[in-house]
């Protein structure tokens, strides 16, 4: 017994360094970001990124951590953008001496303070009667966004400047790159913050909750409250994320509160893994990198990314961290090199086939819907005539033979699989 | 005289025009183990759900130490001293067998709905826990998750759970449900040694464990009580003979015990 707790022990502490370790090596790599991608377009990405961090990390603390499904996240974030949004416009109208640096704890708040509210009445339950009300307070709120224009301004939303704040230690946030390590600075005390909740009593309950409530019921806990405290602490970090928001763009509409939002971080969250602390973190830098690099060259990009989304929901359900954990195994037994050759069979004729229906479904897109006469398409640098039989025909057999050789390597890969999960390597 | 630990006064409870408890008075005495028996469909599993504040009763009491608990909610009976178990296996099948046990700590140990404090460390309960596991025999099986146990592992650890909280009323519904006679064995030791001091309260349909275990006996038929005492009177009780305990140890005896 006493040395079993005393290994016990011994583990947690190497857990622990381990963990803090994470948490330095991510403040390095946020701090040297920038130092890599300089150019303007790069900040503006990794600026949405981070936001886009902070509200899926949010939503996933009611989602992943405490079991319940909210259609109408985006009112959170959004009406924490909106009071900063104000705030600023406040500081520049009175000269008032407030930093923006400390402006997200505010937005933060606001967020809060709602979710206080409108959790008092929506964690009574999980379930279908959650996410029915989660559906009914969004609809509600992004409507008023129209009609209280006084402070949601209306259809053009509001906007302000967030260089007439006080100067920040002579920071007066006029560049890009000064925005990014406030963003960064946010995100990374705000992703803390979440982690170290799902480490508190209240948080590990708000697992057991989502688990089983009502055994937890039976071990002194409510359930709705423990529901409750996720919720409020959700709304603060929601809130902050609209803050960000609120800096970073200067403008809020009520775009940034309606369902499509709120359905977007859902999506976000569950591409990137519920199951997991990071799974959000990687679905939101896996979503801004594809929605807006892939913007730049396709416009179909929302229908790949709608597809993704399917395909992850189907076949991945514990999303792409879900995905990369589950090697584990395979690497604890040292099988990974197993593993290779069968992806490089399946993975590859798979991915071909797959741009081959990407490719005819651009070149279907450019025929019917480019201008009479323009014909000449382009994919990855290869110029040619969207009626042309022979790029059709090179689409479509990269297609089927892609995809049929996939499928045919797919039982082997199959199997691999399941030897490389198998300690000692059985048959 | 002292006040019983758990007292029914009247206890009724009616689904729609259905009743199915149909006025129970009962005393439990402090330290007392009692077991509650009867055929399939009597009620008690609903007995157990009334006490524990699953549902309400229609009418009448329930005292836990004198204090009436009827209607309360099941967190605020659990937070005065009264723990359960469930026939169907209840435990949080996607959490370690180690942080289902301290699930069961936190609110006993004060802990609330803390957010300022991190669990992991706060030694005594990582400790606390540890304990409790080693005294299920489960400590080996510490960090794999719950739903991965076997099954007579998985009522060992919802016994855990169940008296982990240290509440000084356990009530255990079918334990050994569905147990092979080893692992009925096992778990009667291990039922034994856990509430050691403390009133337990057991619906059984295992005959010889019952008798094994329990200092009193309730018989109940129908949503009634239609005898109680030590288990020998019980045995010997000819309305228990003709209602219900006749045919089960017959049945008993024909399966060779």
């Amino acid at each position: 017994m006493t040395d079993t707790t005393a290994t016990t022990t011994r583990a947690q502490s190497d857990h622990f360094m381990q963990q803090v370790t994470m948490w330095v090596v991510a403040a390095i790599v946020l701090m040297a970001l920038p130092l890599i991608f300089n150019s303007g377009s790069s900040l503006t990405i990794m600026n949405q990124m981070a936001i886009t961090v902070v509200f899926a990390l949010a939503y996933n603390m009611l989602l992943g951590q405490g079991g319940m499904l909210s259609f109408g996240h985006a009112v959170y974030m959004g009406l924490g953008g909106f009071m900063v949004m104000h705030l600023m416009n406040y500081i520049e109208m009175y000269d008032l001496p407030i930093p923006l640096p400390v402006l997200p704890i505010f937005g933060g708040l606001f967020g809060m303070a709602v979710a206080a509210l409108i959790g008092l009445f929506q964690t009574r339950n999980a379930g279908t009667v959650f996410a029915m009300i989660s559906l009914g307070v969004g609809e509600l709120i992004a409507a008023c966004s129209i009609i209280i224009t006084a402070f949601f301004g209306g259809e053009e939303g509001i906007s302000g400047d967030r260089t007439m704040g006080l100067p920040t230690f002579g920071v007066k946030f006029l560049h890009q790159i000064e925005v990014y390590y406030l963003i960064a600075f946010w995100m990374f005390l705000s992703a803390l913050g979440m982690f170290l909740y799902s480490r508190t009593p209240v948080g590990r309950m708000a697992n057991a909750v989502r688990d089983n409530p009502e055994r937890a019921e039976f071990l002194g806990y409510s359930a709705r409250w423990v529901r409750y405290c996720s919720f409020v602490f959700s709304g603060f970090f929601c809130g902050v994320a609209g803050a960000l928001f609120a800096i970073n763009y200067e403008i809020l509409t009520e775009e940034n509160l309606n369902l499509a939002t709120s359905g977007t971080i859902l999506l976000v969250a569950f591409l990137g893994g519920v199951g997991i602390f990071a799974g959000p973190i990687v679905g939101a830098v896996v979503f801004t990198l594809l929605q807006t690099v892939m913007s730049l060259h396709t416009e179909l990009w929302a229908l790949y990314l709608g597809s993704m989304f399917v395909a992850t929901v189907m076949f991945f359900p514990q999303g792409l961290t879900g995905l990369i954990m589950m090697h584990g195994g395979p690497m604890k037994l040292g099988n990974m090199g197993k593993l290779v050759v069968p992806y490089f069979k399946t993975i590859l004729p798979g991915m071909l086939g797959l741009l081959g229906v990407m490719f005819l479904m651009e070149i279907v897109f450019h025929a019917r819907h480019a201008s009479v006469g323009d014909d000449m398409m382009s994919i990855f640098g290869v110029d040619f005539s969207s009626h042309s039989p022979v790029a059709w025909i090179v689409c479509a057999v990269m297609a089927v033979a892609g995809i049929w050789i996939a499928k045919t390597n797919a039982p082997e890969l199959r199997q691999t699989w399941h030897e490389a999960n198998t300690p000692g390597g059985a048959k | 005289m002292t006040v019983p630990a758990l007292e029914m006064k009247g206890l009724r409870k009616a689904f729609g025009k259905t009743e199915i408890i149909r006025g129970i008075d009962l005393a439990i005495q402090k330290g007392e183990r009692h077991a509650l028996i009867g055929p399939n469909g009597a009620g008690k599993s609903t007995t157990f759900n009334l006490i524990s504040g699953r549902f309400p009763p229609s009418s009448g009491q329930v005292l836990l130490h004198g204090e009436d608990i009827s209607g309360m909610e099941s967190y605020n009976i659990n937070r005065r001293g009264l723990s359960r178990s469930f026939q169907i296996t209840n435990i949080f099948p996607k959490m370690t067998v180690f942080e289902n046990i301290r699930c069961a700590l936190l609110w006993p140990e004060g802990y609330k709905y803390s957010w300022w404090q991190i669990v992991s460390k706060q030694k005594h309960l990582t400790e606390e826990a540890d304990r409790i596991l080693d005294s299920i025999n489960l400590l080996h099986r510490r960090d794999i998750p719950a739903g991965l146990l076997s099954y007579s592992e998985q009522r060992a650890l919802e016994i855990g759970i169940t008296v982990g909280g240290g509440a000084d009323v356990i009530m255990l519904d079918e334990p050994t449900a569905g147990m092979s006679r080893s692992e009925t064995t096992y778990i009667v030791e291990l039922i034994a040694k856990v509430t050691e001091g403390k009133t337990l309260i057991m619906v059984e349909h295992d005959m010889p464990v019952v008798f094994g275990l329990a200092d009193k006996i309730s018989v109940l038929v129908y949503g009634e009580i239609i005898s109680t005492g030590e288990p020998e009177a019980v045995r010997a009780d000819p309305k228990v003979q003709e209602a219900y305990l006749g045919a089960a140890l017959e049945a008993e005896e024909a399966a060779g015990h």
